[in-house]
């Protein structure tokens, strides 16, 4: 124990990382997830191939591939990245994929009568998905992006492999160090499911501000 | 005015209008009858471009959409005929994520480009004029049917159309709250408001309908003024559909 207390800090700047590859991939993952679920709603042909493609792909490889493949297989192609850039890219497109499932099933189950309405008023497309669509879509999708968010944090120890000094590779540089396993990861463990809990808690109060209409 | 001419509207294989032809002037009240599946729904649907034409034209408030237009021509002219024109739908079609006045406010912020405040005062006098000011504030799961129902007409309402379009307005409501909708309609229709109704209240198309139109199989089989529909309906199917009607009220 006294073993994690002398290198809380080490352990905590670790926790650092995985909580901003979180955030950073949770981001960019919502931007890209947004942009394909409408691309296949409302796209043209091409673009409904290109995000259908990508969501099956990407929901069909192993993210620990995708990593690798970010991080080793760009070189071939002359592009290098950090690891911490792979690792954002990595994951971003990672959960975008699985965003964009998500968004697409939430704006499919608004009524049509929505649209129509708004469209009856005079409002374009754009103008009735920005306001009466996606405000209800938010709401009704935000306890599975809770589960995504979630299953992201976790899949951040992935990236310990491309050598990102996140919760899990600290620990593991720590056990290499020291011979001890289970006080080192113990700790971490109880890191991540902190983290866990306070994303859950907080994902909570959003969907409860934006239940007040119930 | 509104002028139809030669519509038809085909859903794949089924032909749901048979080449309509019709003229509505300025501050007629028409409700449609007929049973269902006969096309009327889907004729209010195609004069704000919510359904698209098959064959034929519509002309609305001076604006002309022909089924032979270009998809973005026609785009470009249902959006400005929706902006003269306003619908209220069966299920009412409230924005429930935003309170009676924020429903109301909502396109004239949006579409009319009003500033707040301006919009508000315009919600707020809309909502006065259908009994709901002290409602303003509620979201519409808060609100009953009829309440909600009334807001939706306010909604209409506020961008000043040249017509309102009813589709089955009190069809999904409690019978009790009936009245209240029936109400607003018909002070609208004395004031003087282009109306166009679909609906199976009898007694509203009897005392308040200009003219009536009887729609089956996706004709209009008959379109007289009203007191000619009810006392001497000429059409077989006509009657027909009167004498089930009637009955079913007085429960027989």
């Amino acid at each position: 124990m006294d073993l994690v207390i002398q290198n809380l800090g080490f352990l905590a700047k670790g926790a650092y990382y995985t909580l901003l590859i979180t955030v950073v991939s949770m981001f960019f993952g919502l931007v890209i997830g947004l942009l394909v679920a409408l691309s296949r709603l409302k796209g043209n042909r091409l673009f409904q191939w290109i995000a259908k493609c990508y969501v099956s792909i990407i929901r069909g490889t192993p993210a620990l591939v995708q990593i690798i493949i970010v991080y080793y297989g760009l070189v071939d192609f002359g592009i290098t990245i950090g690891p911490l850039t792979a690792a954002f890219v990595a994951l971003s497109v990672n959960v975008g994929a699985f965003l964009s499932e998500t968004f697409r099933g939430a704006i499919q189950s608004i009524p049509k009568g929505q649209m129509e309405a708004a469209y009856a008023t005079g409002m374009t497309p754009w103008q009735t998905m920005r306001r009466i669509i996606l405000p209800q879509a938010t709401k009704i999708a935000i306890p599975p992006m809770g589960n995504t968010f979630i299953g992201m944090l976790k899949e951040t120890s992935l990236v310990s492999v491309i050598t990102v000094n996140e919760l899990l590779r600290s620990a593991q540089l720590l056990v290499a160090q020291y011979y001890v396993y289970l006080p080192f990861y113990l700790s971490i463990a109880a890191m991540y499911w902190i983290m866990s809990t306070v994303f859950s808690s907080i994902l909570n109060s959003v969907e409860k501000r934006l239940s007040k209409y119930d | 005015m509104i002028k139809i001419t030669n519509l038809s509207k085909a859903f794949g294989e089924l032909e749901v209008l048979k080449d309509i032809s019709l003229q509505i002037a300025d501050q007629e009240t028409v409700v449609i009858l007929g049973p269902s599946g006969s096309g009327k729904s889907t004729l209010l649907r195609c004069l704000n471009g919510l359904e698209e034409l098959t064959e034929g034209s519509i002309e609305v408030s001076g604006l002309v959409v022909d089924a032979k237009d270009s998809l973005k021509k026609r785009k470009k002219i249902i959006q400005k005929i929706r902006r003269n024109t306003g619908m209220v739908f069966q299920q009412y079609n409230l924005y429930p994520h935003k309170t009676a006045l924020e429903n109301v406010m909502e396109a004239l912020i949006v579409v009319k480009k009003m500033d707040k405040r301006e919009a508000r005062l315009k919600s707020e006098e809309m909502l006065g004029k259908v009994g709901l000011l002290d409602r303003k504030d509620f979201y519409p799961s808060k609100l009953s049917g009829g309440q909600q129902q009334r807001v939706a007409i306010a909604r209409a309402l506020a961008m000043e159309p040249d017509v309102l379009f009813f589709d089955e307005p009190t069809s999904a409501l409690d019978p009790e709250l009936v009245g209240e909708v029936l109400r607003v309609m018909r002070t609208l229709a004395r004031e003087g408001m282009t109306m166009i109704v679909v609906t199976h209240e009898m007694k509203f198309a009897q005392d308040v309908a200009d003219r009536v139109i009887f729609m089956a199989d996706g004709c209009i089989e008959e379109d007289t003024k009203s007191e000619v529909f009810f006392s001497q309906p000429s059409s077989e199917r006509a009657k027909k559909f009167i004498k089930q009607i009637t009955e079913h009220v007085h429960g027989e």
